[in-house]
């Protein structure tokens, strides 16, 4: 039998208002603010020499309070998120260090969210693999200070599969059982197959069977996925990674086609930021005189799916980029 | 959503001691196999050239079976030696009817597969990855030692898909023949050509499951192709290695009597009339639970379509004690074997004969090495 005091009570049953609050508060913030909204950094400030965490950290805060429309940092972050609920950070770790979620830009992140009086413990970074984890620079942190850090091998995946349009799968337990809401951190590269491998494809990585979901282009399974109420209703916000952009030969680190970028790209439309992702992508391309992933029969039609899903704006006249 | 936040905020509290709960005994093992049959392409890409997907696979990913990785342009097995799965079984189980009757088949599997049939009965093993399911270290050496000490005639490579563990299955038959013991794939069928006549050349039985009759099942149902796991049935007979079929029938979906006399015909022309097929009962699993199990009528009326249309071993599977289990003879009709689920009750055969009319039985009915 669960023995529980009424102090507890009454503790967890804040929290769950806590929680129960923001979901509304954070639904309220997509109807009135305007979807496509896309911030970019203006300097290269990830590769910038003498650049500190602070500044980092101070950066996302003011792109966090432009989204949110907030007057100060505490608030814009706080409309995202309670200090209940339990942060998980999807991160890419697939490619090693010189193409993976960086250890620092991640570490900014959860910088601010301690200055919203988040705790850092209810954080969770996380990916596939421990193993993937270790080789982009994270430490494994299963129960001392700090965010917690480790891969779904470490909790595994759900017994029975879940059918999400074209998606048939057993997700994370990270994603289903540890973590109420998600930040998603990709990186910003070309794919072998799915064309680009941005915000949404991550989540390939919160599934058990990514491989299955190749074909077409990987279109319409990326955007289902996305559209499952495991990641829809609990993903927050999207921090990519600009810290160098993979223009072809992804989704592998290639040092032939990888161009140094050192932006940061900040949204609360995972599809607004993937287009412009995209866009990125296709004018080194042009530039290195590559042909198009169109030309090359690989465009990233997901992206124009997922906007007809109502998941977020893919019309490039419709996105707005900020530069900050 | 199905999550409750109630059960989250208790899993918190307890979070090291429910993290060591969950744990899976993952081994991150690196030993790993070069893969047969792949072309390197440039910019460190591959193409595998096992099934008919041929996945182009880039560096650092991995094909539709999940279980091959490219890793700097080399492709690798990352089930090589390391089965999820292994039993000893009666050959009847795979179900193989004209094979060694009442022998034993040390059988095995890893994760992965090149399909994925929305009824497969293994899915928590064909559907996930190497990483995801447990499995142990046992080199091709060490299943011949297992099949003889378990007094196995045979190795079955069985339960997800032995094209997908292609290079281990392919040591392990080897090795095996040269020890006197057979090896059996139970597979889809959905191989290319070359691979297929080189494991021709170690094996000594194939059972492949045709899932239906058309395109679109194959398709939608299973994410495969029914014309390449035609051409490996047509193969087989031109190899004059032995083989059985099975059809698992699924209501509504693939068990049109227009489709089975269809089937019957194709089989007939192309395979003749003397090879076994098997018609077993679907069961509701996996992404397919929103169908009944499969009548006994319906399979009976099946099997008297494909008798009707000419074939003369005709069995009925998945129906533990029914007659469609038995061997007849089909000159005399007499029952030659006699089955309930797995077991052998009499065997009558006589040196692949009938004991009444003299008439042939087509089959293994003796250690072919």
């Amino acid at each position: 039998m669960l023995l529980i005091n009424r102090r507890d009570f009454f503790k967890k049953s804040a929290g769950i208002l806590a929680t129960l609050n923001t979901s509304l508060t954070f639904d309220s913030l997509l109807k009135t603010t305007k979807k496509g909204i896309v911030i970019i950094s203006k300097e290269p400030i990830l590769n910038k020499k003498g650049i500190s965490l602070n500044d980092i950290s101070n950066w996302l805060d003011n792109a966090i309070i432009k989204l949110t429309k907030k007057s100060n940092a505490y608030e814009a972050w706080r409309t995202l998120f309670t200090d209940q609920d339990f942060i998980g950070i999807k991160l890419n770790c697939l490619a090693g260090k010189r193409l993976s979620s960086s250890p620092f830009l991640v570490s900014a992140i959860v910088k601010s969210l301690k200055k919203a009086n988040i705790d850092e413990k209810r954080v969770i970074l996380w990916d596939r693999t421990t193993r993937e984890l270790k080789r982009a620079g994270f430490s494994i942190n299963l129960k001392s200070d700090g965010p917690r850090c480790f891969g779904t091998d470490m909790v595994g995946y759900e017994l029975n599969p879940e059918i999400y349009g074209s998606i048939g799968s057993c997700f994370s337990k990270i994603v289903t059982r540890l973590a109420t809401v998600l930040i998603n951190v990709p990186v910003i590269k070309d794919h072998d197959i799915a064309g680009v491998s941005l915000g949404m494809k991550n989540f390939f990585g919160a599934i058990h069977n990514p491989n299955k979901y190749h074909d077409n282009v990987c279109n319409p399974y990326i955007p289902d996925l996305s559209a499952s109420p495991h990641i829809k209703r609990k993903l927050r916000l999207i921090i990519m990674d600009g810290t160098s952009i993979q223009f072809h030969g992804g989704p592998a680190y290639n040092k032939k086609w990888n161009k140094s970028f050192g932006k940061i790209l900040v949204s609360l439309d995972p599809v607004a930021i993937d287009m412009v992702g995209y866009q990125l992508i296709e004018a080194i391309r042009k530039k290195a005189g590559l042909p198009s992933l169109s030309e090359e029969h690989r465009e990233p039609v997901y992206i124009k799916t997922a906007e007809e899903k109502g998941l977020g704006i893919a019309n490039q006249a419709k996105i707005r980029r900020i530069i900050l | 959503m199905d999550f409750s936040r109630r059960e989250f905020v208790k899993l918190f509290a307890f979070f090291p001691s429910i993290l060591r709960s969950l744990t899976l005994s993952f081994k991150d093992d690196d030993s790993l196999k070069e893969s047969m049959f792949y072309k390197k392409l440039p910019e460190k890409k591959i193409e595998c050239q096992i099934c008919p997907k041929k996945c182009r696979v880039s560096d650092l990913e991995r094909g539709y079976c999940g279980n091959k990785e490219n890793r700097g342009g080399k492709y690798y097995s990352l089930v090589y030696s390391k089965p999820c799965a292994m039993h000893v079984d009666p050959i009847e189980k795979k179900p193989l009817f004209h094979y060694l009757p009442g022998s034993r088949a040390l059988s095995i599997a890893t994760a992965g597969c090149n399909m994925e049939c929305k009824f497969c009965q293994n899915w928590e093993i064909s559907q996930f990855r190497p990483e995801q399911v447990r499995s142990s270290y046992l080199p091709p050496k060490k299943i011949v030692q297992l099949a003889k000490e378990t007094k196995s005639l045979t190795i079955a490579y069985t339960y997800t898909e032995p094209v997908v563990f292609y290079t281990y299955m392919y040591d392990t038959a080897k090795m095996a023949r040269a020890k006197g013991i057979g090896s059996v794939m139970i597979s889809n069928g959905y191989i290319n050509e070359e691979p297929m006549k080189k494991l021709c050349e170690i094996l000594t039985g194939v059972k492949i499951d045709l899932k239906a009759f058309t395109e679109n099942f194959y398709k939608k149902i299973c994410s495969g192709e029914l014309k390449p796991v035609l051409n490996t049935l047509k193969l087989l007979r031109s190899l004059n290695i032995w083989y059985e079929i099975v059809v698992l029938i699924i209501p509504t979906l693939n068990d049109s009597i227009t489709e089975i006399k269809n089937m019957s015909s194709w089989i007939i022309d192309e395979l003749g009339d003397m090879v076994p097929v098997h018609f077993t009962r679907f069961y509701p699993t996996y992404k397919i639970k929103n169908l009944p199990p499969t009548p006994v009528s319906t399979l009976e009326e099946i099997r008297n379509t494909a008798l009707a249309k000419g074939l003369k071993f005709v069995y009925i599977g998945n129906v533990p004690g029914h007659e469609a289990e038995n061997t007849y003879c089909p000159s005399c009709g007499k029952i030659l074997i006699q089955r309930v689920g797995f077991m052998i009750i009499k065997n009558l055969i006589k040196e692949g004969k009938c004991p009444y009319c003299n008439k042939v039985i087509p089959g293994v009915w003796s250690n072919p090495l």
